[in-house]
């Protein structure tokens, strides 16, 4: 097998060459275990990215992100397009993006990168509290990790993100290159959602009330959501003002309900929302709930084929009704 | 300041004796997440951790408060202030967030003296607690604090394994103590020889750095137009967290809240990252991108707040560079600023 990550680094060299391209996106090492997102323009810059278990971050959110102002008189659009890396669950956000037509096919050179889970680096960093300078290799099921020098060897399945321990694609779905070999899929399991859906709804309530009480409002789930690009944002409106800018637990509730229904069949797991969090807040059970729904009544899943309608612009007369009271 | 010593068997009973007598507040874990909260019992406070995720500031500035009611055009009530209840203390306080407090206190009792904030303050008490392993993101040495810095504490205990070291700090230090006097004896010379040389070595695990405040200070005055700005704010997600977990970061929007004629006026936090914070009723956004709103986050820190207060807007707590997702890192910036 040849390294990784000379494979990454040769295919988004090839990519900042092209005169049709702006930058490359792309991982980049920083400080500990920490991994940043980066905009390759040179071929001197593509020699910095990287990509490992560490690599967690959706670089797709980066595509519909940018504030677009006025170009000054004279001035020329820049039509060149971004490359971008992307894993299995990232390539899922570009289809939905471009089933939705947030963005457009010839925009964009995809770089595929198989992906065997992220690491929650919570846990690592709880482990290596001091760490300076980490690489981190995958092999197999374990993480082979070099901290400050010294050599570990890591179980994968202890420090992965919940939802790539679950994943069903860790293979993109889109690529205009595939850098790197496929992996093994996973089965989904909705195990978790179910035994929450037996509890009694004060259990529920409890449940989430809990989380929902302590959420801050600094909307970085919504921020850091690939999906959630609105250029005008119910909750930033003030007139009129569908929610209140009061943080309480009712405010809290309404807030996050609504990012979850917005995202009902176009959530494609990518789990961004809950890494996000700084309060611990499981945002993507919500969405996972939602996304085993809407499998089991209308078997739909968003985020597999460019062509495919939104399921809210779809109607199938043998479409499930049992839901309406 | 005189010196005491508290034995570790008998803590628990300096937060019963604070439970009893006062609001008590302290640090509390729940789903990994450290915040301080009002404890009842002296088992729920943390006396080791690195530090918070939430800093204490919502203690003295709450996210969301009540300004005052009002009816149609009449207010009603009057301007609701904190309500006189017991004095409040907040044990366990990092010297970072201790500082913090003392830096807010030029914005609040600047030219408008902010009732609300001032009254909380001068009812609360705050006791530190000395840092023992910084984390990993701490650089508080350069913005002048330290694992056992002082400055804005009433109180510091600092854990020397079977006893705590407690330096009274203020008066209202002193009146809690000697409300308390009987559970303390006086530390020896060599407790303090022992509290010092300990500072000393936590001191030592600190490994990341910036350049001195000063430099800070004068090097940005110079780099206003510097590309530098857009390259590093590219990967900025515009959410709210560096800021709403910075214990110096005290920007807060005021809104009506009105149902049927009757409502309140609510002040709550709000955050520069945002792009509606400088939305003019007319549409015009001086700050139109996060390069803009990036950058002056980051000029209020550390040229603006020290032009006009003689103090640098940050303490080195590491939050914004230990949560933030797009993994700003904030000291890597400030680094790179030194570069240019």
């Amino acid at each position: 097998m040849r390294n990784i990550q000379k494979i990454i680094k040769d295919g988004a060299r090839k990519a900042v060459a092209r005169d049709d391209v702006k930058y490359v996106l792309g991982w980049t090492p920083g400080y500990g275990f920490r991994v940043s997102p980066f905009f390759a323009r040179t071929a001197e810059d593509t020699e910095r990215l990287i990509f490992s278990p560490l690599c967690a971050n959706n670089l797709t959110i980066y595509l519909t992100l940018q504030e677009k102002l006025p170009l000054p008189k004279a001035a020329a659009l820049d039509k060149r397009k971004i490359a971008l890396f992307v894993k299995g669950c990232d390539s899922r956000a570009v289809i939905q993006l471009i089933a939705e037509r947030g963005i457009s096919r010839d925009e964009l050179v995809i770089l595929g990168v198989p992906c065997g889970g992220v690491i929650d680096i919570s846990k690592l960093e709880a482990k290596f509290p001091q760490a300076i300078k980490v690489e981190a290799v995958e092999e197999g099921e374990k993480l082979s990790l070099k901290v400050d020098g010294k050599s570990q060897e890591i179980p994968k399945e202890d420090i992965l993100l919940k939802k790539c321990s679950l994943c069903e694609y860790p293979n993109p779905l889109i690529y205009d290159v595939l850098l790197g070999e496929e992996k093994q899929k996973k089965t989904k399991d909705y195990q978790g959602i179910s035994t929450f859906e037996e509890k009694s709804p004060n259990e529920k309530w409890t449940y989430w009330g809990d989380k929902f009480a302590r959420c801050i409002r600094c909307y970085a789930c919504r921020n850091i959501c690939p999906l959630c690009y609105c250029d005008s944002c119910i909750l930033d409106k003030l007139s009129p003002q569908w929610i209140r800018r009061s943080v309480n637990l009712s405010e809290n509730t309404v807030f996050q309900l609504l990012r979850t229904f917005h995202l009902t069949g176009r959530c494609i797991g990518c789990g961004e929302c809950e890494r996000a969090c700084p309060m611990g807040i499981p945002v993507g059970e919500l969405n996972r709930k939602l996304e085993k729904d809407v499998r089991e009544l209308f078997a739909y899943e968003p985020g597999i084929d460019i062509e495919e309608k939104s399921l809210l612009s779809q109607f199938k007369p043998e479409d499930s009704e049992d839901f309406i009271l | 300041m005189t010196a005491f010593s508290l034995p570790r068997n008998e803590a628990d009973d300096f937060l019963v004796a604070l439970i009893e007598k006062q609001s008590l507040f302290a640090p509390v874990e729940k789903d990994s997440i450290i915040s301080y909260q009002l404890v009842a019992n002296p088992g729920d406070a943390l006396w080791n951790f690195s530090n918070s995720t939430v800093p204490p500031k919502g203690i003295l500035f709450p996210q969301t408060e009540t300004l005052f009611k009002f009816t149609g055009s009449e207010v009603s009530g009057g301007i609701e202030l904190p309500p006189q209840e017991k004095e409040t203390v907040i044990f366990g306080i990092r010297p970072c967030d201790g500082r913090a407090f003392k830096i807010v206190d030029h914005i609040f009792g600047w030219d408008y003296q902010d009732p609300y904030y001032l009254e909380r303050r001068a009812r609360t008490v705050l006791v530190g607690l000395s840092c023992y392993e910084p984390a990993s993101n701490c650089f508080c040495t350069s913005l002048n604090g330290g694992p056992s810095s002082k400055e804005g504490l009433d109180m510091l205990l600092t854990d020397l394994g079977d006893r705590y070291y407690l330096e009274v700090l203020t008066d209202k230090g002193g009146k809690l103590l000697n409300k308390n006097r009987k559970l303390f004896a006086l530390a020896l010379d060599s407790d303090t020889k022992e509290k010092n040389s300990l500072s000393k070595k936590v001191e030592s695990k600190l490994k990341r750095k910036v350049m001195s405040c000063d430099e800070l200070q004068k090097k940005m005055g110079d780099l206003k137009e510097h590309k530098f700005w857009e390259e590093t704010s590219l990967r900025c997600l515009g959410c709210g967290i560096c800021t709403y977990l910075c214990p110096t970061c005290h920007c807060f929007d005021m809104q009506d809240e009105v149902t049927d004629g009757k409502g309140r006026r609510v002040r709550m936090w709000d955050s520069c990252m945002f792009r509606e914070y400088t939305l003019h009723a007319s549409g015009e956004n001086p700050r139109p991108t996060r390069v803009e709103r990036f950058k002056n986050r980051l000029y209020h820190k550390y040229k603006y707040y020290p032009d006009s207060f003689k103090i640098t807007a940050c303490v080195g707590c590491g939050r914004c560079t230990r949560y933030c997702p797009a993994n700003l890192d904030l000291i890597d910036i400030l680094t790179e600023i030194g570069k240019i």
